[in-house]
């Protein structure tokens, strides 16, 4: 029903001016994403004050207080912004035109933060924004084992302070694919060791503040290399995972959350790693998928996996079979373009991930929100959360889905109208 | 009658049909037309019936809503061709005994998909990519400036289905068709019909591949009748960067241009002024392709992306009183009104992007909203994805290359172009740019069937191609591949309840009940049978006839 796609043309009454910090939008649909309650209201209202969501609910259940200005979305619907766990994007590094921040200096660098490279407002995140993705993890490359800490921004405005969420906004550990290339002389075997090693003296280190502040032992020594791991400790931020492959996911759940205990999620996430989706749902570690949408047949090009498989398998659906229930979707921008990440979702749902419960749109929202710890922020619309809420033409996944306006903040970030249509 | 004692009929059926599909070119005789022939032929003799029965092989689809590209939805239609051509669609049709039936009960039947600039990996051979781009930096006339080359104009191609006829079944001593023949066989004999690019191209629901500038139809297991087009589109450059491109089309055209009207002249003088008066020669640096593109043989295809070009472009065809072909064009949008009155083609890809220059001031760029504002403005707006073969969605990043030809246009929908125009962009419009769409690009009686019947909307990222038919042949199975046949299994046809007594008759379109979805229900009707053990297999008649 959902895949219904209303086209059209939604003619919210925009002012040209900024938006009134507090107002009201009604639409025909309301995806709100959230757990308890329904998951979508029809002829909905959305009341918003002060940049967030005051109140959700159908039309005949929520009066409009006084004072508050009416946009009517007509039958346009309305969901939550995307959440994006996996993006290169939001920054600039050294060099002009790459904007993967990789520092291959020391394999293990947990000390460096993405934070000083971002770049608001830069053409990725606008069209980001019109594409209805308003929180992204900004995060260092995957060229070390340990690239840094990143970074949890909004992608619409200007300024570095308005865009922040939080900081640090996970620690980036890359297990497979691109540290291999570091170097001469480092094998996989040493890579481990010394991923552990690291990850291990992390907890050390966070473990004597931990003692400290529980009034033992005198305070000890500062060390800005390992601080992200008092976060990680307090579960406050996840490590972001660049894991791919059975046995290396594998190591990602057993290794960092089982033995060491660490809160961690799984990015990329691909080449059979779905294979280990009992485990991943048991230990409450959320899948998320991209920029592969598919473990590819077997034969010809790429066999790295080894799956023997003849078909395409959809990692979404792989997971899901596994009886998984948080999958997410990433892009791993810019390897699919940031603009993309719903069209990331389309592709797990065409490959067999089942939408019958708006599990696409939570994929893209609420999912990712909570494995990165920012749900009391973002990723559905319910009252209390930013009102970062996309006014769209019908199933949010949809490639023929236009996004008519959103806003980050309760504020109108984006209009098709205005702004000139970008994607 | 027929006794519905599936298992081992429809075993040895589904064996008999994946061996059909197998076949090597040479192995032929065991084609399902092969093997229809062989019944009529038995038939015939037994009944001594007309003779002329023989050739025909009838192929219908049954029950489907059929989207046929002009416009027309038939809601529970059937399609019905004869030796691969569509003979009629409609309702109540009447079905010939032999006829081969589908039955698409509750999906939806497409026109064939066109991919414009495929890459050789789908042909499996040595081709060429026709991308033109890939090439540009050439002289666009490199090679075919031989002097032979303008006597040979009258025996090229014309559109004409009855020309194209010719390469089906060519005549190799037919001495006028030499060259074009070289590039028939050039292509056949390097075309794979076993691929695996070629089984996902049909997945996709492409049945006719551009390759090197010809207009190839994806047959399975033969390579027969495989090209319907070749060389239509004619290049030409035209870039304010390179002055000397703008020059050169300039230089053609007025050439082409001079000698047509000279000659047209000279045609109409009486034969004792003909005789009188000199014939006129083809001016010194006479250019073939300007002068195929004047008398309407072929459609000039530029490669621009810049507005600048596309206005340059646009005004030079309306002078000359061509429609021009411009592959690219990025700025369209910018410049779309003259480009409508030009009556262009546009091949593009709606997710281009190039933001504009910084140091310009006006609009320019890429939009999404190119493909629907050219539309808008009359422009013929054909759709191709930035990548035109399937590396990587064979390397596991799916949505942005041939695999997800329909994706492609439906973000084209995302910036406004109708629907409608969305499914032409990937079907008609390029079979237009391919000098084909007398044959392919929308269903219509005369056209070859070269269609997809799908579960749902073409253009929904969920939809898959449940079956791809080429030629009135099915030539795709999503149930019978191993790509997809897991995702959303198809759900078995309802089963036609046990007969229990004589069923007479009349049973053409009854859904089918073997695995493949085909129901062969030859002479069923015809041979009183009452024979229990008479099973569903292709040897059913001559067991009928048999009993008889």
């Amino acid at each position: 029903m959902l895949s219904l796609a209303t086209t059209l043309a939604v003619s919210l009454a925009a002012p040209q001016v900024a938006a009134p910090t507090s107002f009201a939008l009604r639409a025909s649909k309301v995806l709100t994403c959230a757990d308890e309650g329904d998951p979508f209201v029809n002829n909905g209202i959305v009341l918003v004050k002060d940049g967030k969501i005051e109140a959700v609910g159908r039309e005949r259940d929520i009066e409009i207080p006084e004072g508050y200005e009416l946009f009517d979305c007509g039958d346009a619907w309305l969901a939550p912004g995307f959440v994006e766990l996996h993006c290169h994007e939001a920054g600039r590094s050294l060099y002009s035109g790459v904007n993967d921040l990789n520092d291959t200096v020391y394999l293990t660098n947990p000390g460096m933060r993405a934070s000083a490279a971002v770049d608001p407002g830069n053409r990725s995140m606008q069209m980001a924004v019109a594409a209805g993705v308003t929180t992204v993890l900004y995060i260092p490359g995957s060229g070390s084992n340990i690239g840094g800490q990143g970074i949890l921004l909004k992608t619409s405005f200007n300024r570095f302070e308005e865009n922040l969420v939080k900081n640090p906004g996970s620690m980036k550990l890359a297990q497979w694919g691109n540290p291999e290339s570091w170097g001469p002389g480092v094998g996989r075997t040493f890579e481990n060791w010394n991923t552990r090693h690291t990850l291990q003296r992390g907890i050390a280190y966070a473990k004597t503040w931990e003692a400290f502040e529980a009034g033992e032992g005198e305070e000890p020594q500062r060390n800005v290399s390992y601080d992200v791991f008092r976060h990680l400790r307090a579960n406050d931020i996840a490590i972001s995972t660049h894991t791919q492959f059975y046995q290396v996911v594998l190591m990602t759940l057993t290794m960092v959350h089982g033995e060491l205990g660490l809160p961690v999620f799984l990015d990329h996430s691909s080449l059979g790693g779905w294979r280990t989706g009992a485990l991943a749902e048991e230990m409450g570690v959320a899948a998320i998928c991209g920029p592969r949408s598919v473990d590819p047949p077997s034969r010809r090009v790429v066999n790295w996996a080894q799956l023997g498989q003849e078909g395409f398998k959809g990692l979404a659906a792989g997971y899901q079979e596994q009886g998984h229930t948080n999958i997410g979707f990433n892009t791993d921008s810019p390897v699919i373009p940031q603009e993309e990440l719903p069209l990331n979702a389309a592709m797990g749902a065409r490959y067999g991930f089942d939408d019958s419960n708006l599990e696409v749109l939570r994929g893209l929202t609420i999912v990712p929100a909570k494995a990165a710890r920012i749900a009391d922020r973002v990723g559905s619309l319910e009252a209390g959360k930013d009102a970062d809420i996309l006014v769209v033409t019908g199933h949010p996944a949809d490639p023929r889905t236009a996004v008519e306006a959103v806003f980050v903040n309760g504020r109108r970030a984006y209009d098709a109208e205005r702004d000139g249509r970008r994607w | 009658m027929k006794t519905l004692n599936a298992n081992p009929g429809a075993a040895i059926r589904a064996l008999l049909f994946l061996a059909v599909l197998g076949a090597a070119p040479n192995q032929l005789s065991a084609s399902p037309r092969a093997l229809a022939q062989d019944d009529e032929a038995s038939e015939d003799d037994a009944d001594g019936n007309e003779k002329e029965k023989d050739a025909d092989t009838w192929f219908a689809i049954t029950n489907a809503d059929v989207y046929t590209g002009t416009g027309a939805v038939l809601r529970g239609a059937t399609i019905l061709a004869k030796n691969g051509v569509i003979d009629e669609i409609g309702y109540d049709l009447f079905l010939p005994d032999a006829t081969e039936t589908l039955d698409a009960m509750g999906m939806r039947v497409y026109p064939g998909l066109v991919a414009m600039g495929a890459t050789s990996s789908l042909s499996g051979g040595g081709l060429t990519s026709a991308d033109a781009d890939d090439i540009e930096h050439l002289d666009p006339h490199f090679g075919l400036d031989d002097p032979m080359r303008g006597d040979e104009i009258d025996a090229h191609v014309s559109p004409d289905h009855d020309d194209d006829e010719s390469f089906g079944d060519y005549d190799e001593s037919d001495s006028e068709l030499t060259a074009t023949i070289a590039d028939v066989e050039r292509i056949e004999d390097s075309f794979d019909p076993f691929g695996q690019a070629l089984v996902l191209a049909l997945a996709t629901g492409i049945t006719t591949a551009e390759q090197s500038g010809a207009a190839v139809k994806l047959k399975r297991g033969e390579i027969k009748g495989m090209v319907v087009n070749t060389d239509h589109l004619a290049g030409f450059g035209w870039s304010v960067s390179n002055p000397a491109s703008i020059r050169k089309t300039r230089e053609d055209f007025a050439g082409a241009s001079q000698y047509l009207r000279e000659h047209g002249a000279w045609d109409e003088l009486d034969k004792d002024a003909k005789k009188e008066t000199k014939e006129p020669s083809k001016p010194k640096n006479f250019d073939a392709a300007a002068y195929d593109v004047l008398t309407g043989k072929k459609l000039a295809r530029f490669s621009a992306d810049d507005r600048e070009d596309l206005s340059g472009i646009a005004t030079f065809a309306q002078r000359y009183g061509f429609r021009p072909v411009i592959f690219g064009c990025r700025e369209g949008w910018t410049v779309a009104s003259e480009l409508g009155r030009a009556g262009a083609y546009a091949l593009l890809t709606p997710r281009e992007r190039s933001p504009k220059s910084e140091l310009l001031v006006r609009a320019g760029g890429s939009s999404i909203e190119n493909a629907a504002i050219l539309h808008e403005h009359g422009v013929q707006v054909a759709i191709r994805p930035a990548n035109t073969g399937f590396g990587s969605s064979m390397s596991g990043i799916t949505g942005r290359d041939l695999l997800s030809l329909p994706v492609e246009a439906a973000f084209g929908v995302r910036g406004g172009l109708p629907e409608d125009a969305a499914i032409a962009a990937i079907s008609l419009v390029p079979a237009r740019l391919l000098g084909a769409a007398d044959r392919i690009g929308t269903l219509e009686p005369g056209k070859d069937l070269d269609a997809i019947v799908t579960d749902g909307d073409l253009l929904h990222y969920e939809t898959f191609v449940q079956w791809a038919i080429v030629s009135g042949k099915v030539v795709y199975d999503k149930q019978d591949e191993v790509y997809f046949a897991h995702i959303r299994p198809r759900p078995e046809p309802p089963q036609a309840p046990e007969p229990e007594a004589t069923d007479d008759g009349g049973d053409d379109q009854e859904p089918a009940v073997d695995d493949a979805g085909v129901d062969e229900d030859a002479s069923d009707d015809e041979e009183p049978t009452a024979d229990d053990e008479a099973t569903d297999d292709d040897d059913e008649s001559e067991d009928d006839r048999r009993a008889a």
